[in-house]
């Protein structure tokens, strides 16, 4: 069986693996790049000058930037080449009935043929998530944003499992709807709907974020790379202040809760006067986030989350192809 | 020793390769066949025949074990067809679409089904498409139909089955090449251990080669049986046109055909056939079989003066 999986899909394999070395080079030469880019301006900043821009500092070129996000989508690729066609194609094409008279049961043929086509998406989603997690070191070093969405999604673990994801839903909607570009088309929808809303609605709560308070003098940055889910101000009496964009804030407080003389008149460095100082002392600000140790319990929790939808798609297509007519 | 030995083939059923009884399937509301009940004894090459939609590919997926039945009982090989290795083994089932993967080469093929049988004659393949002067090494979707077919025949073969389906075999190959593809399918049979389904709506594609028929019309078993008997229990009685009460009291008449001059009858004997009026002819194999599909075929045009009457 595994002969003729190879045989068949051995195109793909290929294609997928220049893709792959392809992409490594770039990132390999690029990721050098940025880690002496990085090691240089913590050399300035341990020498004393230039230290504030390091937080600004975007590491790497912006080219190289966008391919690295662009690989939220890589996932996607093998769920829509390698899962769909899977079933959908040899039916189209009446080849399982060819693959299905030899001595092999349907069941043998189904398990080795998905037993491959799971290995091949996650090393596919390995080996990018590593690659991408390794080129970010440094940014993620610096900007502290390696829990934030859209880049919490291309590093560690979760990229193997949205890539194990996407290639059962593949072989799923090949197996119910017999037709490829129909399987490819729901397998893209389903792909971006389930992974669009366990993002934004589910995993804000895979754990009770932590809720901080603190004085708007004094501010408050939780340690590391946190996920802020939420933020405001409270005002004297305890009200969550509204935060328009296109009024002036003195430490985050709307100026126009506050005394003339928290207003800067003129450019240039301002210091608030005691009478701003004490203004400002009634309010409260707080900061509601996910801290930056949870990051890998979240990425066990969402690599979890998605491995469960796998083994369920696979099973709905064994159930399929095992009890339907062939 | 035993001085009397049963001679092979024919003489007596052996036991039985293929069993059903009232094997239904339908699908949906559409019923593809229905309550069909044959059996195919062992070492015969079975003529399946009828009219396109007649349910020979259900029939034949139903063997197979592609499908399920809806109803009734299916034996193959004395097994309820099913997922299992060594039931597979012993089945070679060609679809009538021929499938085959159309960017892997017969030689691809070859070494595929070396990797997922038991037994496998790959050497075989090679001869015979070499001899056909079929490329090994070409993509089998850049063949032509014929030659497709012919490796998907070969393959099949090379899977040394004990039943053979074949869902219209012929229909792909030219005239020379279904001769000879027949005539392989004979030695293969008289060799031994190897039963043949083949189903056409021609008669005369495999009349050639078959000594069994099943004859399905409107999801519905018209005739099994050996061709040999089925030829002997029907006549064909031709006489003047005239009142055929009394012959269709003692014969069972599958078909009337009306002329103002004489009257045809194809009928299944119950006995000898008493009325003098009527001359006694034996049927074709042509003859019977489009006798039982008239019983539901639409009468012909009054004008023609024929009368395909429903009994």
């Amino acid at each position: 069986m595994t002969w003729l999986v190879w045989r068949q899909h051995r195109v793909q394999v290929y294609l997928g693996a220049a893709l792959l070395a392809a992409f490594a080079i770039l990132i390999v030469i690029t990721g050098i790049q940025v880690g002496n880019q990085y090691h240089a301006a913590q050399a300035a900043c341990a020498a004393g000058h230039g230290c504030r821009q390091l937080g600004g500092l975007f590491l790497g070129s912006h080219a190289v930037g966008f391919l690295i996000i662009s690989t939220l989508g890589a996932p996607a690729l093998v769920g829509l080449f390698v899962g769909a066609p899977m079933v959908a194609a040899e039916a189209e094409a009446g080849t399982t009935q060819f693959a299905w008279m030899q001595s092999v049961t349907r069941k043998r043929w189904l398990t080795v043929k998905i037993g491959w086509m799971l290995l091949a998406a996650a090393i596919w989603g390995g080996v990018i998530s590593a690659l991408v997690t390794w080129w970010e070191g440094p940014n993620n070093a610096v900007q502290l944003d390696a829990f934030d969405p859209g880049r919490f999604d291309i590093m560690g673990v979760v990229p193997v499992a949205y890539s194990l994801f996407a290639v059962a839903l593949g072989i799923a909607a090949g197996a119910l709807l017999r037709r490829v570009l129909p399987a490819i088309a729901v397998t893209l929808a389903g792909f971006i709907a389930v992974r669009a809303s366990i993002a934004l609605w589910l995993r804000p709560h895979y754990l009770s974020p932590v809720t901080a308070f603190y004085k708007v003098t004094t501010g408050l940055t939780p340690p590391g790379s946190y996920w802020q889910i939420a933020q405001g101000v409270l005002g004297p009496s305890g009200q969550q202040l509204a935060q328009p964009n296109n009024i002036n804030y003195v430490n985050g407080v709307p100026a126009t809760y506050l005394p003339a003389s928290c207003v800067q008149v003129s450019r240039g460095a301002f210091t608030p006067p005691p009478s701003c100082m004490q203004a400002l002392s009634h309010f409260r600000a707080f900061i509601t986030y996910q801290p930056a140790d949870r990051y890998w319990t979240f990425q066990g929790i969402e690599s979890g989350i998605f491995l469960v939808l796998a083994a369920a798609l696979i099973a709905v297509t064994a159930v399929t192809l095992l009890r339907r007519d062939a | 020793m035993n001085p009397i030995q049963e001679a092979p083939g024919r003489a007596l059923p052996g036991p039985a390769a293929i069993e059903t009884s009232g094997l239904t399937k339908r699908y949906g509301k559409v019923t593809a066949l229905s309550g069909c009940t044959v059996s195919v004894p062992e070492g015969r090459i079975c003529a399946l025949i009828g009219p396109n939609g007649a349910g020979k590919t259900t029939l034949l997926r139903l063997l197979a074990g592609l499908s399920r039945p809806t109803a009734g009982q299916v034996t193959v090989n004395g097994t309820t067809p099913r997922q299992d290795p060594a039931f597979l083994a012993d089945i070679g089932y060609l679809a009538q679409e021929i499938p085959l993967y159309r960017r892997l080469s017969a030689e691809d093929h070859v070494r595929a089904g070396a990797h997922l049988n038991p037994r496998w004659d790959a050497e075989s393949v090679r001869e015979r498409l070499t001899a056909l002067k079929i490329p090994l090494d070409r993509a089998v979707g850049k063949l032509s139909g014929g030659q497709r077919a012919q490796v998907a025949l070969a393959l099949i073969l090379a899977k040394q089955p004990r039943l053979l389906l074949l869902d219209e075999p012929v229909a792909a190959l030219d005239p020379l090449a279904r001769r000879n593809f027949l005539g392989l399918l004979a030695d293969g049979v008289a060799a031994g251990g190897l039963t043949v389904v083949l189903s056409s709506h021609l008669v005369a594609d495999l009349e050639r080669v078959c000594d069994h028929l099943i004859m399905l019309a409107s999801s519905r078993v018209q005739l099994c049986g050996d061709i040999e008997d089925l030829l002997a229990e029907h006549q064909l009685l031709i006489g003047p046109s005239k009142d055929t009460t009394a012959i269709e009291r003692s014969q069972r008449v599958v078909q009337v055909t009306r002329t103002p001059r004489q009257t045809t009858l194809l009928v299944r004997l119950n006995g000898p056939v008493i009325d003098p009026a009527f001359q006694a002819s034996d049927v074709s194999l042509e003859e019977l079989v489009l006798g039982y599909m008239g019983q539901d075929a639409p009468p012909a045009p009054a004008h023609l003066n024929t009368v395909g009457e429903k009994k």
